[in-house]
């Protein structure tokens, strides 16, 4: 019991100490390489490892050496002492891995940054299917057997064929008997979400923008995942031309086309249409570019966000990534274009440390 | 004389002056330079631009592969050129200074575009920490005004 207690303990440890520098692991992207299907690892410096600590019990230990009879053995500490000192270089320091869930992280996210509980539009209307052991049928496998009803049955079967003797109580079941445990799908309304992250990767877009974005996108994941059952991802890459890709090829990707944000707007349109009917999804937008839409594109991308993207999701979000030519003129338009408009969100993410804030905005508004 | 020798006695005629706006053309060419400033040794540009005609019909390759040859020539400015993105649909590439000059007040880069129609244009930019980018004046001595114009008539020559 004791073991498990400090165990306990030992847990609150870590997590504390991962609360206590999220920010560190919010800004910095390095947790994304380590993250596996629901769990992730992070590396958790200056932490003391539990580690046993050996009494005296007042005992030394075996002699060793040439000796006379009747000579004492030492006692511990008594030795002399050796002529080691501490080392010359640095110590390299530990760091313990400690596996997180999403969902956990995401809550530490949500207390951290004071995120709001999402509230879903429209009703639950997408049905999932999902399996309920809420049958009974006559074959199975053992592990599935219902020990009631199959006792029940060959109780049944006894008595009615007078084998059974109420004054020497046996029931014993034969394979007719035996009944085991079935399922249905059952459809359970569900609330779902898309999700539509879009990415500039014209030539202006290094890869310290690109990894900007992956970190502030993995943390917006986390936190959609973490409100939602059944979010769906959708990834599109544009420079002049927009095109929906896989995970991987849109944190990847880097071309030399200019930037035509317009295209990307039109893509995630026809995605919203064929896809995701507004009515049954909570669709969120997430867009990140460092800015810079070639001059002429920015009325007909105004003009797709009014009519085919804003009045259909739930909310879009508009990161303008800082590249080294500075940030462009896109947000600034955005901004006195669609001023007041409560589904547009714009946040300008100047570096790294700009991620925790961005995220703040995006989500800050438990839509 | 050539487009450069002729912006170059214009700018002889203005020394001393502020917003200066020069116009001198050679056959179908013809280049364009506003300064704040004009003075015995440099020029303080905020545009500098060579409009022709000869760009009119031709194709996206053809205009990149000048902009190749424009950025290896021009390699007197603060900062190295090169190509960063091509508009295949308004057929355009614009080059940047790459890297471009950061320091703690910022940064600040050349930006040179050429256009299908035509035109090659050079303006210098700057982006202070926490404020909107803008267009700066790029200083420039008078010898290497004129020859930008000439690598910029060359390019035009390239196609």
């Amino acid at each position: 019991m004791d073991i498990k207690r400090d165990q306990r303990r030992f847990k609150q440890i870590v997590r504390g100490r991962i609360r206590d520098n999220l920010r560190k692991y919010i800004t910095h992207g390095e947790m994304i390489g380590r993250r596996g299907k629901d769990l992730v690892s992070i590396p958790v410096p200056q932490l003391d490892v539990p580690r046993f600590k050996f009494g005296k019990n007042g005992s030394g230990g075996v002699g060793q050496g040439d000796g006379e009879v009747g000579s004492p053995v030492g006692k511990p500490g008594q030795g002399p002492q050796g002529a080691g000192g501490a080392g010359s270089e640095p110590g390299s320091g530990h760091l313990m891995e400690v596996e997180v869930t999403l969902d956990e992280l995401a809550e530490m996210l949500g207390d951290e940054l004071e995120l709001p509980r999402i509230k879903p539009k429209g009703n639950a209307s997408v049905e999932a299917e999902k399996s309920k052991y809420n049958s009974v049928r006559q074959t199975g496998p053992e592990s599935l057997r219902h020990f009631r009803r199959t006792y029940l049955r060959a109780l049944k079967r006894q008595i009615s064929t007078g084998v059974y003797e109420p004054l020497e109580p046996r029931v014993i079941p034969i394979k007719a008997d035996k009944q085991y445990r079935s399922w249905n799908d059952v459809p359970i309304p569900h609330v779902n979400a898309a999700v539509i992250y879009m990415m500039d990767v014209s030539g202006s877009m290094t890869d310290d923008q690109k990894e900007i974005v992956r970190t502030e996108s993995f943390w917006i994941d986390a936190w959609l995942g973490s409100q939602y059952k059944g979010v769906q991802r959708r990834y599109i890459i544009h420079d002049a031309v927009a095109k929906q890709v896989d995970e991987h090829t849109f944190y990847h990707t880097r071309e030399s086309g200019g930037t035509r944000i317009s295209s990307a707007y039109r893509t995630a349109a026809q995605l919203i249409d064929r896809e995701f009917p507004a009515e049954l999804w909570n669709i969120y937008c997430f867009q990140f570019s460092d800015g810079d839409n070639w001059g002429d594109d920015n009325r007909q991308a105004f003009e797709l966000l009014t009519d085919r993207l804003l009045p259909r999701v739930n909310l879009f979000c508009y990161g303008q990534v800082e590249s080294p030519y500075g940030s462009g003129e896109f947000l600034d338009s955005l901004e006195k274009q669609f001023a007041g408009n409560e589904t547009l969100v714009l946040s300008e993410i100047p570096d790294k440390d700009g991620i925790y804030e961005s995220i703040k905005t995006f989500l800050g508004k438990g839509r | 004389m050539t487009l450069a020798q002729k912006l170059l006695a214009g700018l002889q005629t203005s020394l001393g002056q502020t917003s200066v706006a020069l116009t001198v053309d050679e056959g179908a060419r013809e280049v364009n330079c506003k300064a704040l400033q004009c003075e015995q040794l440099a020029v303080t540009v905020t545009d500098l631009t060579l409009e022709t005609s000869e760009l009119a019909g031709i194709d996206l390759p053809r205009i990149q592969a000048a902009s190749q040859a424009l950025c290896s020539r021009v390699n007197y400015l603060l900062e190295p050129i090169s190509p960063i993105e091509t508009d295949a649909q308004g057929c355009t590439v614009q080059m940047r200074s790459n890297p471009p000059q950061q320091d703690d007040n910022g940064c600040r880069y050349y930006e040179l575009l050429l256009r299908r129609g035509g035109s090659v244009a050079l303006h210098r930019y700057e982006k202070q920490p926490g404020k909107a980018r803008v267009r700066v004046p790029a200083v420039l001595t008078h010898e290497v005004l004129g020859r930008l114009v000439d690598d910029f008539s060359q390019a035009v020559d390239g196609i």
